[in-house]
């Protein structure tokens, strides 16, 4: 897709598990090429600034805020979105009343996904503070952080991480 | 430091699953919400989701100033980026920042963005008010008669407190997307009514209303500020779709949501009130003032609440204008900074008297509330609150309570219900979900009033070709909606039990319907999917029913424990009890969920949230998420939401009075640890050590 005033550049990546290649504009932020130009709407923006979260996508495993990301940046690298999550393999997240409007709960989920696959995270941080980048406006983050307690906990049960 | 007590030791994790206690059941205990799938993977899709093919992207041009002249701008550069599709520049005056003078529409963000600073328009500053006390400067009598209802009075308190500007802050902002295709068009909105934003469209689309659909499905917060119509956003984007017949796309960015989509208005309040050496009250006169911004006003505060006998209340109010966007409705208007100024007055009332000030609030509270007290008290632990100022160690702690109250609605709106020969069943209601679990508690109670399980019901909400119904302000949409979908259901399942009634030769009040069996006498007769089977091809649709409306108003009290730092003068959030009645709780699950969301913004306003305008320049100087801060998961203290349905029948309000007394009770809490009241909100460090430092002397 061309740029109006014609810049353009191709970056190759993997995303959610698949190669892809995109052609965008240099300045274009991850989270613009997601959205606007691949129609994977599930990454919201809440404020542009990295503030919030909203926008929250895994780079290489680590979550990152996709309106602070040049796509450019991507290249050779492996970006993961909420469209890569089975809701099935949420259930405690479903449960809890983690979600209000849900415009947040994208974001958290992916937050909360790299909670989950790093249990090292908590030897040293409380659920609080791992999620502390995610801002919510509506649930009070009570039954975020029920849920993501929950998720843990039923793998920490079950013996294995996913 | 001492070490943290108890509290502190509660698991942040702690389940809402059997909370101990909820004092009476739900309809549904269990439920999670309808749509939590879509909203956890990402699928639901807001309005701003919908970045249609060939669209126009549309920015507005702003006023950078809180008042400045228009002079002049580089139209033909602008014009001249590449992309660009119109543009339209009124120049003027503006009297605020982020006031809008015209938009520019192009083939891209990007574009739209690229002309925006090529148009670099030049202004010329003038003079601004940025808040109430540029106008308000002294603390005037109520009339000249020197009377004020304090005569006889044994103990007088006198004192201002303010509240500041609060945003909305949305995590979706304001706008709106248009399909136009000629002769119809569909429409995505972020909007608290369907139905007036449907009704305020028809002219700027240049389309009859049974031409267009609006859709909103999924909104991303409202909190009051997405009321009243299309808003301007979204009618510029239905007036360009029509012009060029193609869609059109315009969302506010986080800066412009904070200036110009509404707010929680700043308040002043002088309060002169007398009270007999017994807590007995006398009376006395209560002064408001509402800063509006440039609205002409909107900026009232409701003191005194009628929460607590306060003798014979003198009350004047005005509104105060200056430089800022205009307010608009907000969780519970006028109230949070009303409890702030009645719940911190009476803390400091009851330390001049040397009472316990839960004891005078008993005294002064009614039937209700009172008891609501008493079992909060016992949550929060407050037998272990020590007097206000008497304690010396660096970390102190306190505890404050406050309470809320708020009216019912009556049934209303329409509402549909069908039910399908596979047993499925649909209800559909026009109204809106923002958030507040509208789509889980119709489902809820359609299930209920069918006598079937829950997994049979969907819901369709958010779309004008749906029943309309009401919009999202005044806690309204539950009290509103759910009577009339229970009564619709209930006329469907009579209808269904008629009908099985008629095959078998039978009397239709010989069959009823339970966990999703069809009883005859009491016995098992068929499943609920046999009963269906039985129905003819279209199965069975109800659209008529009036509900019942209960009784009683919806109130409660919050109880807030914190610890302060005095050597940072840093607040911990420690604990928070919000004990609310609400009638008949639908679902557990969201209503343990608005209350806890209604406490966390009543936090946030009382520690953090302050829309700062600079003195000089009238310009927002935090419009972002990252000065403009709104409480964070670190920040959250442990908060016990009770629901409280003991003698109350209907389905009341629940959205906004858990927000009411929340900033009061911790102002009050502040008071009760450091011995000294801080009467500006927010409370933060600075008010805190200056306070501390003002009571060097000795405590108040
Ligand atoms: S949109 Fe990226 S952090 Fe808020
Ligand atoms: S659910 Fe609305 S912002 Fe989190």
């Amino acid at each position: 897709m061309a740029c109006e005033d014609g810049r353009a550049m191709e970056v190759r990546l993997t995303l959610n598990g698949k190669p892809v290649r995109v052609e965008v504009d240099p300045r274009e932020r991850l989270l613009d090429t997601l959205r606007y130009r691949l129609g994977l709407t599930g990454s919201k923006e809440g404020c542009g600034e990295g503030e919030c979260g909203a926008c929250t996508v895994l780079m290489d495993g680590v979550p990152a805020n996709s309106c602070l990301v040049l796509t450019a940046q991507c290249r050779g690298r492996s970006v993961r979105t909420i469209e890569s999550v089975d809701a099935k393999a949420l259930g405690p997240m479903l449960a809890s009343g983690a979600t209000q409007c849900g415009a947040c709960t994208p974001g958290v989920v992916m937050t909360a996904l790299w909670v989950k696959e790093n249990p090292g995270l908590r030897d040293s941080h409380t659920l609080r503070e791992l999620m502390a980048g995610n801002l919510c406006r509506c649930t009070g983050y009570d039954g975020i952080i029920d849920g993501l307690h929950a998720w843990v906990e039923s793998d920490a049960r079950s013996g294995g991480a996913a | 430091m001492k070490p943290l007590d108890e509290a502190t030791l509660i698991p942040s994790h702690m389940p809402t699953t059997n909370r101990p206690s909820n004092m009476g059941a739900s309809v549904n205990d269990n439920a999670s919400r309808l749509d939590a799938v879509p909203k956890v993977t990402g699928s639901a899709k807001y309005g701003k989701d919908y970045h249609l093919p060939n669209s126009l992207y549309i920015v507005f041009i702003r006023c950078p100033w809180g008042a400045a002249d228009f002079v002049s701008a580089d139209e033909a550069a602008a014009k001249a980026t590449p992309g660009v599709v119109e543009m339209q520049v009124r120049g003027k005056s503006c009297t605020y920042h982020g006031q809008s003078i015209g938009y520019i529409a192009a083939d891209s963000p990007r574009a739209a963005k690229r002309a925006l600073r090529a148009l670099a328009p030049k202004w010329k500053r003038t003079p601004v008010k940025t808040q109430i006390s540029d106008t308000v400067k002294d603390n005037p009598d109520i009339g000249d008669d020197g009377q004020n209802n304090m005569n006889g009075a044994e103990v007088t308190h006198e004192a201002v407190y303010t509240t500041p500007v609060q945003t909305h802050s949305s995590l979706e902002t304001h706008g709106g997307a248009v399909d136009h295709r000629g002769d119809r068009a569909t429409v995505y909105a972020s909007t608290q009514g369907t139905s007036s934003s449907r009704d305020g469209l028809g002219g700027p689309l240049g389309l009859g209303q049974g031409d267009f659909e609006l859709v909103c499905e999924y909104v991303g917060g409202g909190f009051g500020s997405k009321l009243g119509g299309p808003g301007k956003e979204l009618t510029t984007a239905a007036q360009l779709a029509a012009k060029y017949k193609r869609p059109a796309y315009m969302f506010c960015n986080r800066s412009e949501e904070h200036l110009d989509t509404g707010n929680r208005p700043s308040s002043r309040t002088l309060a002169r009130i007398g009270f007999k050496k017994d807590g007995s009250p006398v009376g006395g006169e209560i002064r408001t003032w509402g800063g509006t911004g440039v609205a002409g006003g909107g900026g009232g505060a409701s003191i005194p609440s009628g929460r607590y006998k306060l003798g014979e209340i003198k009350k004047l109010h005005d509104d105060v204008s200056f430089n800022g966007g205009g307010p608009r409705a907000f969780r519970a208007p006028g109230h949070p900074q009303a409890a702030f100024a009645e719940e911190l007055m009476l803390d400091e009332v009851a330390a001049k008297l040397g009472m316990d000030p839960l004891a005078l609030r008993m005294k002064l509270a009614g039937g209700e509330h009172r008891k609501m007290f008493e079992a909060g008290a016992k949550l929060i632990g407050w037998s272990n609150r020590k007097p206000n100022g008497s304690q010396n160690s660096a970390l102190r702690t306190g505890y404050g309570a406050g309470a809320a109250g708020w009216g019912s609605a009556g049934p209303g709106g329409a509402a549909e219900v069908v039910i399908a020969r596979d047993g499925s069943v649909e209800s559909r209601t026009g109204t809106q979900d923002i958030g507040t679990g509208q789509r889980t508690g119709m489902g809820i109670v359609t299930a209920d009033a069918l006598g079937i399980p829950l997994k049979y019901v969907s819901v369709k909400i958010g779309r004008s070709t749906l029943p309309p119904g009401p919009g999202s302000g005044g806690s309204v949409t539950t009290p509103t909606t759910a009577p009339t979908m229970t009564a619709v259901a209930k006329a469907a399942k009579t209808q269904l039990l008629e009908l099985l009634a008629t095959q078998a030769n039978a009397k239709p009040d010989e069959f009823s319907i339970k966990d999703g069996v069809v009883l005859r006498n009491g016995e098992k007769y068929l499943t609920w999917e046999e009963a269906c089977g039985k129905l003819p091809n279209d199965g069975i649709t109800a659209n008529k029913g009036k509900g019942e409306r209960g009784d009683g108003h919806s109130n409660g009290v919050q109880f807030v424990k914190l610890d302060v730092d005095t050597e940072t003068g840093v607040i911990h959030l420690r604990h928070v009890v919000a004990i609310q009645s609400c009638g008949r709780v639908i679902c557990r699950k969201t209503a343990e969920s608005q209350i806890i969301g209604g406490v966390i913004q009543g936090l946030s306003f009382a520690l953090f949230e302050n829309k700062l305008l600079d003195r000089n320049t009238g310009a927002m100087v935090n419009d972002n998420f990252e000065s403009y801060k709104i409480l964070g998961p670190g920040d959250m203290p442990h908060i016990e939401p009770v629901l409280w349905s003991k003698g109350q029948s209907g389905f009341k309000a629940l959205g906004e009075p858990p927000t009411i007394p929340t900033a009061g009770a911790t102002a009050c809490a502040l008071f009760n640890a450091i011995g000294r009241p801080v009467r500006d909100l927010p409370l933060t460090p600075d008010k805190v050590l200056a306070a501390l430092a003002a009571g060097q002397g000795g405590a108040a």
